[in-house]
């Protein structure tokens, strides 16, 4: 009895001491956000602000157009999540349910494209962005990311688990693929779903390489491309740096604290990375 | 509603599932199909609902040649093994979803949902989801999602396989008054002779793809048509001893010649196999056709089984609880007219 008591109080003492590390710098920005660039250079370091200081915000919205910034990454994640979602469906429900010449090898050939580094891609896919013309557009941002080859991937193996008899049933009742798909299929797989759109929402927020080299003009930047840029270009005053980034940061947070259960489950289902 | 199956045949590559297999199936009546597992059975359930094509042949229902048709053109009702409900669907939802597709009017849709679910009585758990319904309550529910469109033909794809022994029993029972109750003609798919027994009007049994036999359930047990029928029908199984014909009798190898009648037309020397049921002894009968040695007895209560030697073979017979005896002893047998069989060695016919 004793010696239980004793390992749960290690346990939790390890939990707390994690969650110290990890939530310690989202704590330092939020309350370095609101200081007063005299209370953020104290020695020793002063744990909260006196009183609640906007001023810093007020700064960086002045200063750069991150309202400009976060209307376009909220535009770019909703409508590629959005189109790529739709897209994943269809394609894991041809992959997993219909039959027809050359499935396997189709399969097969997206999942060989699937090893190919991002990074690689990058390249050609500016090439193509600026042939069709619309680099240094919200465009270039979007388009590239309607399908995912990963995604479809991860919801085709789910789509797999369903039995064939609930389609079969369906058939004699004389419901049509499409209807069988969005009134069976989708919301059977609600919770593989909305791991996925969590998943690519916040990958697509947090992206910054491809935006830093598709686009050039501030009025098509995304937020952790704009982000970079303000902090490059308006110098360092820590505060105003840390009121940028908890405006970044801040909508994700929000996400992930609603959406907890589903990315925990998510990732602990297929072992995938976000 | 009367369901003709002519010539049916069914290639999968190159092994055949189903071979030239013709039947008729009575129109309101409870067929089974049945057999050992990879007899062809469940094939021709598919067949008969259109999920898979036949290879050769022609299915009628009733004068329509449904053969080629699409599954939901049939009219058909299926029931499967894992019950195949839509697991984010209520009960009620489950079972009102054929006529959602029909486009069957929202009140309309209601009032026979609930009507079917008062007739497999799961009216209780309308709101709930499959998974917070037992077994047996599920399968129930796939029933009525089956019925609703008040199909001609009713399809049941081992129904009772997913279910414990007691349910099963009372969800035959189910069936078979919910089919008597709607008069929907059936098909039942089982690889359990003994619910075949107790649920059908009429029972076909298969092995590997062909017809054995199809008849009414005491027929099929009575009156086997070769080896195969007599050795899958019965708990326990059904006695086999092996001998040859010897004056008119059965010499049964390195033991007693069996007196039978109605062998005189066999060759002299034939090989055959005399199959006997455990309840077909009589002992120390009047009319002794063998002799045999009591190995064991176990007493069951309301009879006795009795293990006998007969040469190189060990027979169980059913015998009645008064008669004393006790290993070692020595006893004249005799046999009853009913549940007695000679089948070709060679060939597995029933020998007349």
């Amino acid at each position: 009895m004793k010696k239980l008591k004793f390992s749960a109080i290690l346990t939790y003492l390890f939990l707390i001491l994690g969650a110290i590390i990890m939530v310690f710098p989202f704590f330092w920005m939020i309350t370095g956000s609101f200081k007063t660039s005299q209370e953020v250079s104290v020695f020793p370091p002063q744990w909260l602000p006196k009183s609640l200081y906007f001023g810093n915000y007020k700064f960086a919205f002045e200063t750069a157009p991150f309202a400009r910034y976060f209307l376009n990454s909220v535009l770019v994640v909703i409508s590629s999540v959005t189109v790529c979602t739709f897209t994943t469906i269809l394609g894991s429900f041809a992959f997993s349910r219909l039959r027809f010449p050359g499935r396997s090898v189709i399969f097969g050939a997206l999942l060989a494209m699937m090893m190919v580094p991002f990074e690689m891609l990058i390249i050609t896919n500016y090439r193509t962005v600026v042939q069709w013309n619309i680099h240094d557009t919200l465009w270039a941002l979007i388009i590239p990311f309607m399908s995912s080859i990963f995604y479809t991937y991860i919801l085709k193996n789910f789509f797999d688990t369903v039995p064939d008899s609930l389609y079969q049933a369906a058939r004699v009742d004389g419901c049509s693929d499409w209807k069988y798909l969005w009134r069976v299929m989708v919301p059977i797989a609600k919770p593989s779903l909305v791991t996925i759109i969590l998943l690519n929402a916040i990958a697509s927020w947090n992206s910054f390489l491809w935006p830093m080299l598709a686009t050039s003009s501030a009025t098509v930047r995304t937020l952790p491309f704009g982000l970079y840029n303000f902090v490059t270009e308006g110098g360092a005053r820590n505060e105003v740096m840390m009121a940028a980034a908890t405006i970044v940061v801040l909508p994700m947070l929000i996400l992930f604290l609603f959406a907890r259960k589903y990315i925990v489950n998510g990732v602990a289902r297929g072992g995938l990375k976000g | 509603m009367e369901v003709r199956l002519e010539n049916l045949t069914k290639h999968f590559g190159k092994t055949a599932a189903v071979e030239n297999f013709s039947a008729v199936l009575d129109s309101g009546e409870l067929t089974c199909l049945l057999g050992p597992s990879g007899c062809g059975k469940s094939t021709i359930l598919n067949m008969l609902s259109g999920i898979i094509p036949v290879t050769s042949g022609k299915i009628w229902f009733d004068n329509r040649d449904v053969t080629d048709m699409e599954p939901a053109d049939r009219g058909i009702g299926l029931v499967f093994q894992n019950y195949a409900l839509y697991p984010h669907m209520s009960v009620m939802e489950n079972i009102a979803f054929p006529l959602e597709i029909k486009n069957v009017a929202k009140d309309e849709r209601k009032e026979r949902a609930h009507e079917m679910a008062k007739l497999v009585h799961v009216d209780n758990f309308l709101d709930r989801k499959p998974g917070q319904l037992s077994g047996g309550q599920q399968q129930r529910v796939a029933i009525a999602r089956a019925l609703i469109k008040q199909p001609q033909l009713l399809l049941l794809d081992e129904p009772l396989s997913n279910l414990d022994a007691r349910l099963r029993i009372e969800m035959r029972e189910e069936i078979r008054r919910i089919q008597l109750e709607t008069g929907v003609t059936s098909v039942f798919v089982t690889h359990d002779q003994e619910e075949a027994m107790s649920i059908s009007d009429s029972i076909i049994l298969m092995k590997l793809g062909v017809l054995q036999q199809e008849a009414q359930p005491q027929e099929l047990y009575d009156e086997p048509v070769n080896e195969f029928v007599a050795d899958f029908l019965g708990t326990p199984p059904i006695n086999k001893v092996f001998g040859h014909i010897e004056n008119g009798g059965i010499r049964i190898d390195s033991g007693p010649l069996c007196k039978l009648s109605g062998l005189e037309n066999v060759k002299e020397g034939h090989k055959v196999h005399l199959s006997i049921r455990a309840e077909s002894f009589l002992v120390n009968s009047s009319e002794p056709v063998m002799d045999a040695r009591v190995v064991r007895v176990f007493v069951m209560g309301k009879e006795k089984l009795v293990y006998l030697k007969l040469g190189d073979f060990e027979v169980r017979a059913y015998i009645d609880s008064d008669t004393e005896l006790k290993a070692g002893d020595r006893v004249q047998l005799g046999l009853r007219r009913k549940g007695v069989f000679v089948f070709d060695a060679e060939t597995g016919e029933r020998i007349r």
